[in-house]
């Protein structure tokens, strides 16, 4: 017998026919049954000796090699599938925005600030803690606590099991959008028909440091998406993962000086195109492109 | 695009693997530089995520253990067994003292549970290859006397597709 066969059978390479064979053969064959043993002696040796290396909790670098490679990779709409806030879109409010949206690397380097902006202001934290809290009057968190995606799953949350989610459903949605405007200084309700969403009014809510939107959609099925806006110019993001609710799933992006969730209970694919569709017509409104 | 998250996630799952496999492939360099390897060796993988190269997780994986597989050659080869601790075990130097190539073989297949296919992907060689180095090591350490210095450790085993038992 080729000792490569005896190899495979140690590896679990060989068909289950071929298996017996190889092991008959080993029963006839005491040489070979011993070079099989030994291999798999080696094999638990070298398991039993490196196992608890992957037991162990990785060191604090590939910790924070794994976050922020999530951070880097988690904006979920991808710039080169939807271009939010390009310069040659026809609204845009806050011009800052669309200036710092330069580039990936320019992303990047405006991430690792915000990274160390946050390390010194937890470290101020630590110290000035009882201030910030007592002073809260109009005095705003120097860096976001929750993110726009928590946010968003509260607001949901609280609004989108009643009877009527809605302060203005969608036969006044105009009225709406004067509200919104004046609020929050920006105002749109994309048109999700064609992902199968209907639109059904939106209200004021209560947002992460400004008045924010919560615009409901439902599906054939009754199953209700909302879109969660709020004004967000220099906001570096939350540093925390953001974890909605169990069974819903959320897509967060950032456009024209807003940022946006989309939340809802639908499957993350379908809550991923809906969320770029939503994008694509706040960017290019009425533009039937697919 | 929707199960690009999903795909990262496997990403960080496999970390713990990474560092298995880089501590006993750097069996001569230490836990700082073999973590100091998979770091980069995570980030470079992340690179090509974003740059959309790698469609699904089982991709993911194997580039890891590419991109790993390279970095450690390199390093390796470029200072062979600077300064190996002589109090190591008798597996430790049997490890440190097989060519690069015949360790990265045995450790791909015996420690992660690839298969002979996915750890010729890995290696950039053909499987035959695979076959034979898997064999050198095997021979190479089959005098030492190995024994599971503890209880049967598969049980534990985490993450293995390949999950074999040993008798």
């Amino acid at each position: 017998m080729d000792e490569s066969e005896l190899h495979a059978l140690v590896d679990g390479e060989l068909s289950a026919q071929r298996r017996r064979e190889v092991e008959d053969h080993l029963l006839a064959h005491k040489e070979d049954a011993a070079l099989v043993e030994n291999w798999r002696r080696q094999n638990a040796a070298l398991r039993a000796a490196f196992e608890p290396v992957a037991q162990e909790t990785p060191p604090l670098s590939l910790r924070n090699a794994a976050a922020r490679n999530a951070a880097a990779l988690t904006p979920p709409i991808e710039s080169g599938a939807i271009h939010w806030g390009r310069p040659s879109s026809s609204f845009r409010p806050a011009r800052r925005f669309d200036e710092a949206k330069g580039g990936r690397d320019r992303r990047a380097l405006i991430a690792a600030a915000a990274l160390l902006l946050f390390t010194m202001l937890a470290g101020a934290a630590l110290f000035l803690a009882p201030k910030v809290v007592s002073g809260r009057g109009g005095v705003r968190p120097p860096a976001l606590s929750q993110s726009y995606v928590e946010r968003a799953d509260i607001a949901y949350a609280t609004f989108a099991g009643d009877l009527r989610p809605a302060e203005f459903d969608a036969a006044r949605k105009t009225e709406l959008l004067a509200a919104l405007l004046a609020r929050i200084g920006f105002a749109y309700a994309p048109d999700l028909s064609s992902v199968g969403l209907r639109f059904m009014g939106g209200r004021l809510t209560p947002g992460l440091l400004r008045p924010a939107a919560l615009l409901f959609y439902e599906t054939a099925a009754g199953e209700r998406v909302a879109l969660y806006f709020e004004r967000a110019e220099a906001e570096p993001a939350a540093l925390t993962a953001p974890k909605p609710e169990q069974g819903l799933t959320a897509v967060e992006w950032r456009g024209a000086g807003v940022a946006f969730v989309l939340i809802g209970p639908l499957s993350p694919d379908k809550m991923q195109t809906s969320a770029e569709r939503a994008a694509y017509e706040i960017v290019a409104p009425g533009v039937s492109g697919q | 695009m929707g199960q690009k998250e999903d795909v990262f996630l496997h990403l960080e799952a496999a970390t713990p693997a990474l560092r298995r496999y880089a501590r006993a492939l750097g069996v001569s360099m230490g836990t700082a530089a073999a973590d100091d390897l998979v770091q980069t060796a995570i980030g470079r993988v992340a690179a090509r995520l974003r740059a959309k190269e790698l469609r699904d997780a089982e991709a993911v994986r194997l580039a890891a253990y590419q991109l790993l597989t390279a970095l450690a050659r390199e390093k390796l080869c470029g200072h062979p067994e600077a300064g190996f601790p002589p109090r190591r075990s008798a597996l430790a130097r049997g490890l440190a003292d097989l060519p690069f190539e015949e360790r990265a073989a045995l450790l791909l297949v015996v420690l992660e549970g690839l298969s002979y296919d996915a750890t010729a992907q890995v290696v950039h060689t053909p499987r035959e290859a695979v076959v034979m180095r898997l064999m050198r090591a095997r021979a190479a350490l089959a005098p030492l006397d190995l024994r599971p210095s503890s209880a049967p450790h598969d049980g534990v085993r985490r993450g293995g597709a390949h999950l074999r038992v040993v008798k």
